[in-house]
């Protein structure tokens, strides 16, 4: 049994804490700077996580302890509370001010992107509607697609990219030219999203860690239980071509897809 | 007109609503979603968790970010570190022994962060970069780096692929050569970084870079 494990269950919570902290202090350190590179978010966030871990006489750990049979290593499952509490910590009061400095740099139009749908989460299509709504009525939603993009081109780039990628998600497609037609890929995106609704979960989660997410196929197979990349590039041309097949029945051409 | 890339109709349908804040009762735990990302939840509970993770976007995208996070390198070294630490201590090694390999990767440096503070980010081109060795080289006998402007010392590690430390030296110029009894195994990865001291107790890290010596002619693969 761990050192700071023993303490835990003896009724030693601080003593726990300390012992716990000598031993994934870095571990802690690495996982938010994965996620924040600036040195006072870095600190900030790293008081954050140690405030959160210690809060109720360790009661994450504990929680975490008391478990009879564990699916996660314990340093994975640390990185994972880490990651949790870093994007919370962008998302809420400190990080958001944080953040809000990135959009002074930006044109009005794109820092009003910014704060939609960084800072307050707004899907795209909800963004663009809130634009429009505001006093730019004439803007189509192939314009906004370039804005957006060029929105997301700036702020991922910057020092606090990744994070802002956890936040927002990942960023939109190049709009096709037809893109001002703004009832079309409405349309379509419906029928998209009806036709994934058929695939099996393996081949869903599949996709949408392939083409949404850009994981590296090494790491969607160690997600799906798969061998290996290979075998997720067969399961997602697979079920690429089960939709094409589909949507083809549906009236759209493979292009679509 | 050029056809648009024919996977960006399917991640327009996919990706246009970014992923809710609020978890609903069926969103994944977090020993789930770190044993999806790292692959060892079994087989009975990954069925599970998939037909979740298919429907659920806040899920997806926490598996996707952790899957990511454990597949830094830094991260990855720091795992490796911390696991290492629990099989010697299960399996009843000092715990003397533990804590010096502790201290030696921490280093009395980092003893302090417990207790944050705020400090003023480091000047704009205040971190030394790695010059060589990079990648694959033919020889390894000496590191080099960039001079950080107004550092007064350097601060050089070498760590083997697990991440135990082979090598850690201070000095004042930008080349460090390394001992005889340090022997590289050609073709086996290695990890380098160098902290310049840039004030009172601050340190500014560069990153870390991996090298490995070119196998010897004529050696298997």
């Amino acid at each position: 049994m761990d050192d700071w494990v023993a303490e835990l269950r003896g009724g030693r919570p601080e003593a726990a804490w300390d012992l716990c902290l000598a031993r994934y202090r870095r571990l802690i350190f690495s996982a938010i700077r994965h996620y924040a590179q600036d040195y006072d978010d870095v600190m900030d966030i790293f008081a954050r996580v140690c405030e959160a871990l210690r809060a109720d006489d360790l009661r994450r750990l504990r929680c975490y302890v008391d478990q009879p049979d564990h699916r996660a290593r314990f340093s994975t499952w640390l990185v994972t509370v880490v990651r949790h509490l870093t994007v919370d910590w962008f998302r809420h009061r400190d990080g958001r001010r944080r953040l809000s400095t990135v959009a002074a740099r930006l044109p009005p139009l794109q820092r009003r992107i910014f704060e939609h749908v960084f800072l307050d989460r707004r899907s795209h299509v909800e963004a663009y509607e809130l634009i429009r709504a505001n006093g730019t009525s004439g803007l189509t939603f192939g314009e906004f697609l370039v804005e957006l993009r060029a929105t997301y081109a700036v702020v991922i780039d910057g020092r606090r990219g990744r994070v802002l990628r956890e936040l927002a998600g990942p960023p939109p497609p190049l709009p096709p030219p037809e893109a001002a037609d703004d009832g079309e890929p409405a349309e379509r995106r419906e029928l998209v999203q009806q036709l994934l609704g058929s695939l099996s979960a393996q081949d869903r989660v599949a996709l949408e860690l392939h083409i949404v997410e850009e994981l590296p196929a090494e790491q969607i197979a160690r997600v799906l239980g798969l061998p290996n990349a290979k075998a997720v590039y067969n399961r997602v041309h697979r079920a690429l071509a089960v939709l094409r097949a589909r949507l083809a029945q549906g009236g759209l051409q493979r292009h679509d897809v | 007109m050029p056809d648009p890339d024919p996977l960006d109709a399917l991640r327009d349908a996919l990706g246009a609503t970014p992923a809710p804040e609020a978890r609903t009762p069926d969103c994944l735990d977090d020993d789930t979603v770190a044993a999806l990302a790292a692959g060892t939840i079994d087989a009975a509970a990954r069925v599970h968790a998939l037909s979740h993770l298919a429907t659920c976007p806040r899920c997806r995208h926490a598996v996707a970010s952790v899957a990511r996070a454990l597949a830094d390198p830094a991260v990855a070294r720091e795992v490796a570190v911390a696991e290492r630490g629990g099989r010697r201590l299960r399996y009843g090694v000092a715990l003397s022994a533990a804590a010096g390999v502790l201290l030696l990767l921490v280093g009395p440096r980092l003893l302090d962060l417990g207790r944050p503070v705020h400090r003023a980010p480091p000047p704009t081109g205040a971190v030394p970069v790695p010059a060589s060795p990079v990648g694959v080289v033919a020889d390894a006998d000496t590191l080099r780096w960039v001079a950080v402007p107004g550092a007064d010392r350097y601060r050089v590690t070498l760590f083997d692929a697990p991440g135990a430390v082979l090598y850690e030296t201070q000095l004042a110029d930008t080349v460090a050569v390394l001992p005889d009894s340090l022997v590289l195994v050609p073709g086996r990865p290695y990890l380098w970084k160098v902290e310049a001291r840039t004030g009172w107790d601050r340190w500014s890290p560069s990153e870390l870079v991996e090298f490995s010596l070119a196998p010897l002619r004529g050696a298997p693969q």
